[in-house]
């Protein structure tokens, strides 16, 4: 079945971003990719949607950190990463927290990295398995380590910091 | 049975092993103290990976922008022209290239060869007195006079007492251009002059050499065509007779005047069509609109084609695949028949997770109204938000909303038979 496009991004360009935002901690660059993955869909109307379009997003966002590698810094140092002003203590210690994430997230090896964010944005095994080219017996091993390793590794930061501190 | 591996316990806590797996696996928990408590472990790391990847929430600022469809066009299709309220960008809909677009630009086309003909007719006149030289030609003037047969044949419709055709048809906008166009085209007579080309290329032949010839050739074919063209798109009497007494004051400044005239009609006529199209297209964008505005809260008018669209399901599924998305087996009204299972947008289900879809088993009744059991999993944080006495209620991890054409008193007696 080949869905009509309109009916793919409005049903999966949301998602699409809050799992590159996730993953690139980075809200422009995230719906950049996104629209860029939504317009290689145009071009080549997938199959099977979903794990398409995450597929084809994930291979983006690994070959744009290559090239950012190659380019040295300059994308970093160029970018601005608007951060919008943050009132309450509240917002404070969420930015606290979901930077505390992020790093932990960074030390995860990328499958395990990506087989987490798909599964929070509702993958089951299956589609999971497509999307990364695993079976689908692999998928809850992996997921298994994912989440083990996130947990450790968020919370020996936590205790790093304390210790720092 | 070995004890059990870790993924296997994931699988378990996330409804992805099957019937037989999980009654093998449940059995072994049930005896095995060691995996009991590796459960609960695993448990605990899977919410609180869950509660971290969820913590990872973008800006407020984001998720408030709207989401655009690609910048690239889709490929052309009709459909999405007339669908248009699943655009938001009016500039998809002013690039679609259907067909009567693909017409409009033939016609532009033809405007254009219309235009490149003229031009090479009178300079083709032109250059051919100037190879041939005057000497041997009748003066300029009876070859005009020869001409005169063809401009009657054009105003008969109106000599036997028929409405002019041009004004009978009550011409649209770019055709009354285009009449311009021709218009003043023909005030510097090009049309005569062409026809007069024609017995200048016979007496001419004889003596020309080849080049000369094929040039001839071309030269009357495109005349024929102009003279074919002049017929049948009725010029006007009024032209016509503006045409005979311009004609022996035709002038060279005429040929670049024409020519700009007719540039200037097309680029005219190029512009109006551009706004047409801008208006067909706001117009379009605004009636569709409020359509979209009130999509979400109600369930939608009549006039479906196919259950899918009148029950809003953009996927049809079947049990087993529902049963994944749920993480349980799908919920469904004791007695009843489904038309269908499938999903639908959470964003349609009010209450529901408006950015995953919502399992939808439609059901309709001896009197034809529909029935919706929506069913969609909460999520880990998410809070049920089931009212008692509500058509809205949850079973473990299973929000499920029951709507429907059937007013509140059967859906609520539909509701107790829910399983």
């Amino acid at each position: 079945m080949t869905a009509d496009l309109t009916e793919l991004f409005e049903q999966y360009y949301g998602s699409l971003v809050r799992m590159l935002y996730r993953r690139t901690g980075d809200r422009d660059r995230a719906e950049d990719l996104a629209q860029e993955t939504f317009a290689r869909a145009v071009a080549a109307p997938p199959n099977n949607p979903r794990p398409w379009l995450f597929a084809v997003a994930l291979n983006l966002v690994r070959e744009d950190g290559r090239r950012a590698l190659r380019q040295g810094r300059r994308l970093e140092l160029l970018r601005t990463d608007e951060r919008p002003e943050q009132g309450p203590e509240n917002d404070y210690e969420r930015n606290e927290r979901s930077s505390a994430v992020r790093a932990a997230l960074a030390l995860l090896n990328e499958r395990d990295r990506e087989a987490l964010l798909l599964k929070a944005e509702g993958f089951n095994y299956e589609e999971i398995a497509a999307t990364l080219g695993l079976s689908k017996g692999a998928v809850g091993t992996t997921l298994a380590r994912a989440r083990r390793r996130l947990v450790e590794a968020y919370q020996s930061e936590g205790r790093g910091k304390h210790v720092a501190s | 049975m070995s004890h059990l591996d870790e993924g296997t316990l994931h699988a378990l806590l996330d409804g992805e092993l099957d019937v037989t797996e999980a009654r093998e696996v449940q059995s072994h928990l049930g005896t095995c103290v060691a995996c009991g408590s590796r459960l609960q472990e695993v448990k605990q790391f899977l919410a609180e990976a869950d509660r971290l990847v969820g913590a990872l929430e973008m800006p407020a600022a984001t998720a408030a922008s709207a989401p655009r469809p690609p910048r690239q066009s889709p490929p052309p299709s009709r459909r999405q022209l007339h669908e248009p309220e699943t655009w938001d960008e009016t500039p998809v809909l002013m690039v679609l290239d259907d067909a009567e677009a693909l017409a409009r630009r033939r016609r532009w086309f033809r405007a254009l060869g219309w235009a490149a003909m003229i031009a090479v007719v009178v300079g083709g006149g032109r250059a051919l007195l100037s190879v041939v030289g005057h000497g041997s030609l009748p003066p300029a003037h009876d070859i005009t006079m020869a001409a005169r047969p063809a401009p009657p044949a054009v105003a008969s419709p109106q000599e036997t007492g028929r409405p002019e055709q041009p004004a009978a048809q009550a011409p649209t906008a770019p055709a009354r251009t285009l009449a311009k166009n021709r218009a003043s085209a023909e005030k510097t007579n090009p049309a005569p002059k062409a026809a007069a080309v024609a017995p200048l290329v016979d007496s001419a032949r004889d003596s020309a050499d080849t080049a000369a010839d094929e040039f001839a050739d071309s030269a009357q074919s495109e005349t024929e065509t102009l003279a074919v063209g002049a017929t049948a798109e009725s010029v006007s009497t009024d032209s016509v007779a503006r045409d005979t007494q311009a004609k022996d004051t035709a002038r060279p400044e005429d040929e670049l005047a024409t020519r700009r005239a007719a540039a200037q009609a097309l680029a005219e006529l190029d512009r109006q069509r551009r706004r047409e199209r801008a208006a067909a297209a706001t117009a379009a964008l605004q009636s569709a609109a409020p359509a979209r505005a009130d999509a979400p809260a109600a369930m939608e008018p009549p006039l479906p084609r196919t259950p899918e669209q009148r029950s809003q399901v953009y996927l049809r599924i079947g049990l087993d695949e529902a049963a994944k998305q749920l993480g349980s087996p799908v919920h469904v009204i004791e007695g009843m028949t489904p038309e269908l299972i499938g999903l639908t947008y959470g964003r349609l289900v009010p209450g529901a997770d408006p950015n995953r879809p919502v399992v939808r088993v439609v059901y309709v009744d001896s009197r034809g109204r529909m029935i919706l059991l929506d069913q969609q999993r909460l999520r880990a944080g998410q809070t049920p938000s089931a009212a008692e006495g509500s058509l809205r209620w949850s079973a473990g991890d299973v929000m499920l909303y029951l709507r429907g054409e059937p007013g509140p008193d059967v859906l609520r007696s539909l509701q107790r038979r829910v399983r």
